[in-house]
């Protein structure tokens, strides 16, 4: 079995790893847990956030807005003060160093790969101050625990989450025949339910109606933040009843009665145990982690694991894992820039996340460069993780991420920054020559190509070699 | 440089013009026309970057938002004092203004609204590619779109080989590319292989490094593209920061520093483009206008109608292009907005069929499911 295999389900080998006589085990076994946090400095929850959320938003509509009304000048530097205080510019990158920190020395590495990708079929993309606030603790606190569940428990978890309930405008969504819908003259927001449809669960092939939109979207009526004067939208999720359409729905052929707050658990039941939804969502598996057009023959297994184990994650993340260690040596998938950049910084040992305490924020001024640097990294490499342009997250495909632009970014990272963020202790020749060792095949003919800087060990020099190492094709591709 | 075949007749037929043997009309049509779209990301407020003059109603409800000092583009309407080069370009008939229009979108998210200003598309993120690529697409104008911006604008998908150009914050060296290309073999790499050829090739003026927030070096960069006879024939800029809920302004608000940053932009394809101005249109895109009247902080809420504003020797004429609604309550949509009586959609359709020497009813239905859209061509363009 290749070395690739490692980086294909994982991000590659850290120096202090060694390859698994049993890499198949090896992967397999990371599955049935869930993996501790390491990050050892702050952890906020999600509640926590959400009310920094709150503080932010209101700060600056409720009171700066009109306390500057006639200055703009002024109005910008209260609002900065406000982002310093709220926090508005530093829980992102905090979540960036749990993140990055997991994803490097997680015992179970496999497990934060599907992780990744759960967060991103999940997907809450740039809107409001969702990035700032809100998808990192969405994804650790709603993806997460619920990866040891079923698929139908995790849509559960995701529809009814604040995160995604503001995300997709459902507090926004009033049944027309509703109490609230009648008063106001208000009537549906589709966009939620579109997306579970579309997005999270049966995707187009199931060939639903415009008509199948409106009635699930009538079903999801009423799940909304509770607005408050304070909290604003920042408010617990509730079922409002005086929001929610009345009488019977129909979604894609199955009657609904009327049932208030438990319509909902139905339809996400038979939307998530549906055929089409079981074949879409195990075609993404095996695309993310196989190849960008997998074969119904990758496919099947797959499927035939989420049947046994009624939609356990548990079976169906090793059914995927088992095909793309049967398929490794026969296929190629292209890694988007995070996921390269973490398995740089796995198999260099490299000095990212920033350590906690560096990462410990007083509230009183801006953070610091170095507080911003990884956050600044995966923005400048095109890949800033919660803030993905659309509610499909980002793409899983290679054609999407090979831009002139975009490439030379990588060349940017490796040959520039990355010099920076080498150990001291790792900056020789040897070093470089034992990670290729620990984790390529063709350690030889790389080594090779870089040969004519074996002497150096100045940031020139070492971006000489990264720069060339870091963008072969087997290093961007598997 | 390259003496491909292709460099080679243009050289060739642009020598028999100059030597006066080659009749005007045919030179014309051989010229590339170049498309230039600004996104205005956040709302654009139309009413203040082309207001209309003398209208006690806006004045009255927009108190602390009144312009002063407004250039004068005709009786009804004036242009806000930061877009300048507009009203430059107005006196030599190469900028012109669509105003009361929008695309079909009334729900005030910028997110939904952003992304269908792009799609082109009724339902938000229901389609997948850009109006922009699918016309590039219908019209075989494959590998000829510049983005000036990180990631692929969604704009432009749906059509291969879209170059992009936002200079990473250090000078990278692309010899580092030429150690490495010969390892990219086998088929599974060609994708990244011609991607490298694409970097191989750009000039050295494209090999900068600079702070990507210097819009004056993009914009520079762009122009000096898209001058190129065998360079970009599109090119897309991405503005954001028109969402003033406060502090928005007159002269000098909020909503005036991104009119400036638009001014900026054009000023420098102006004067960057030399001759092939003539052969360029310049729009701008956004995706809804804000309310008439401003909110508690000086600032205005989403809205409805918008502006286009337009620049290039490509335009018939400068004017003001509008069915204009009125601004009384009953003449508001929904009591509130400026109305949109023209699908931008219509504008873009049109500007694309000149452009790329297309039938615009064949535009229509390639590019948005033949959807009606008037024909505007004839009063907007030089066709």
């Amino acid at each position: 079995m290749s070395l690739n295999f490692y980086r294909r389900v994982a991000f590659g080998l850290s120096p202090n790893e060694k390859p698994d006589k049993d890499p198949l085990n090896w992967a397999i076994n990371q599955l049935d847990t869930i993996p501790d946090l390491l990050w050892p400095g702050t952890i906020p929850t999600e509640k926590d956030l959400r009310k920094k959320y709150g503080e932010w938003v209101y700060g600056d509509r409720e009171v700066l807005r009109k306390k500057f009304k006639n200055d703009k000048h002024a109005y910008r530097k209260a609002k900065d003060e406000l982002r310093i205080k709220t926090g508005e510019r530093y829980f992102e990158l905090n979540e960036h160093a749990i993140r990055h920190f997991q994803t490097k020395y997680s015992k179970q590495p496999v497990f934060e790969r599907f992780w990744l990708f759960w967060g991103n079929h999940f997907a809450i993309s740039e809107k409001d101050f969702l990035a700032e606030f809100s998808t990192g603790p969405y994804q650790r606190e709603i993806i997460r625990p619920n990866m040891v569940k079923t698929f139908e428990e995790m849509v559960q978890s995701v529809t009814t989450s604040w995160c995604m309930i503001h995300h997709l405008d459902n507090s926004e969504s009033f049944g027309p025949n509703s109490k609230k819908g009648m008063e106001w003259g208000e009537t549906i927001n589709e966009n939620h339910a579109r997306e579970l449809l579309e997005l999270h669960t049966v995707s187009p092939n199931a060939v639903y109606t415009q008509e199948d939109v409106i009635q699930l979207a009538y079903i999801m009526t009423g799940w909304a933040h509770k607005w408050d004067r304070k909290n604003l939208e920042t408010g617990d999720i509730w079922f409002d009843q005086e929001m929610h359409q009345k009488g019977d729905k129909v979604v894609l052929g199955v009657k609904y009665k009327n049932d208030a707050k438990r319509e909902l658990a139905k339809v996400i039941h038979d939307l998530a145990t549906h055929p089409i939804c079981i074949k879409f969502v195990s075609t993404k598996l095996c695309r993310h982690f196989i190849t960008d057009e997998p074969t119904d023959e990758m496919i099947n297994p797959v499927i035939a694991a989420w049947n046994k184990s009624n939609g356990s994650l548990i079976e169906i993340h090793k059914a995927v894992i088992t095909q793309a260690y049967k398929y490794n040596e026969i296929t190629h998938k292209f890694h988007p820039p995070e996921i390269w950049l973490m398995q740089l910084s796995r198999m260099f040992d490299l000095n990212i996340p920033l350590s906690f305490e560096k990462m410990n924020y007083t509230f009183k001024s801006k953070p610091n460069n170095r507080q911003r640097q990884l956050s600044w990294i995966l923005r400048e490499i095109g890949h800033s993780p919660y803030r993905a342009k659309q509610p499909n997250g980002w793409s899983d495909l290679e054609v999407d991420w090979v831009s002139p632009e975009l490439l030379l970014r990588r060349f940017w990272f490796a040959s520039i920054e990355l010099p920076m963020l080498v150990k001291s202790g790792n900056r020789s020749h040897g070093f470089i020559l034992s990670c290729l060792k620990n984790n390529f095949e063709d350690h030889k003919n790389m080594a090779s190509l870089i040969d004519n800087f074996r002497f150096g060990t100045s940031d020139y020099d070492l971006g000489q070699k990264y720069g060339v190492i870091c963008n072969l094709p087997g290093v961007l591709k598997i | 440089m390259n003496c491909t075949r292709r460099n080679f007749l243009i050289g060739g037929s642009t020598t028999l013009f100059l030597s006066g043997y080659f009749p005007k009309i045919s030179f014309a049509a051989m010229q590339k026309k170049n498309l230039i779209i600004i996104s205005l990301r956040g709302g654009m407020d139309g009413l203040t970057a082309v207001p209309v003059i003398g209208d006690k109603r806006l004045k009255k409800l927009r108190k602390k938002l009144i312009l002063e000092d407004v250039l004068n583009l005709n009786s009804d309407f004036g242009l806000h004092p930061k877009l300048e080069i507009f009203h430059k370009l107005w006196q030599k008939n190469q900028a012109a203004f669509v105003h009361a229009t929008n695309i079909p979108y009334t729900g005030r998210s910028h997110f939904d609204g952003q992304n269908l200003m792009e799609t082109g598309a009724h339902i938000p993120y229901k389609e997948k590619t850009g109006w922009l690529g699918r016309g590039l697409l219908a019209s075989n104008i494959i590998g000829k779109g510049l983005a000036i911006s990180l990631p692929m604008p969604l704009l432009l998908r749906g059509v291969p080989q879209n170059n992009n150009f936002f200079p990473s914050p250090d000078f990278v060296e692309t010899k580092l590319i030429d150690q490495i290309y010969n390892e990219f073999k086998g088929e599974h790499n060609e994708l990244i292989k011609s991607t490298l050829d694409t970097i191989r090739q750009r000039p050295l003026s494209m090999q900068i490094a600079t702070d990507s927030d210097d819009r004056k070096k993009l914009a520079l960069e762009a122009a000096k593209q898209l001058k190129d006879q065998s360079g970009p024939r599109v090119a897309v800029f991405d503005l954001d920061g028109f969402d003033t809920h406060a502090a928005q302004g007159g002269v000098d608000g909020a909503h005036a520093d991104e009119l400036e940053e638009v001014n900026k932009i054009v000023t420098i394809l102006h004067e960057n483009l030399g001759q092939a101005f003539d052969n360029t249109l310049i729009l701008t895109l956004t995706e809804f206008g804000r309310t008439i009247k401003q909110n508690g902080g000086y600032g205005t809420e989403h809205g409805y109608g918008s502006a286009i504003l337009m620049a290039g020797g490509l335009l018939k004429k400068s004017q003001v292009y509008t069915d204009w609604p009125g601004l009384k309550k009953k003449e508001l949509f929904e009591g509130r907005d400026l109305n949109s009586t023209i699908d931008s959609r219509a504008v873009y359709n049109s500007a694309m069929s000149v452009c790329f020497n297309q039938d615009p009813e064949f535009l229509r239905k390639e590019v948005f499911w033949g959807d009606e859209l008037p024909d505007l061509s004839q009063e907007l363009f030089k066709i």
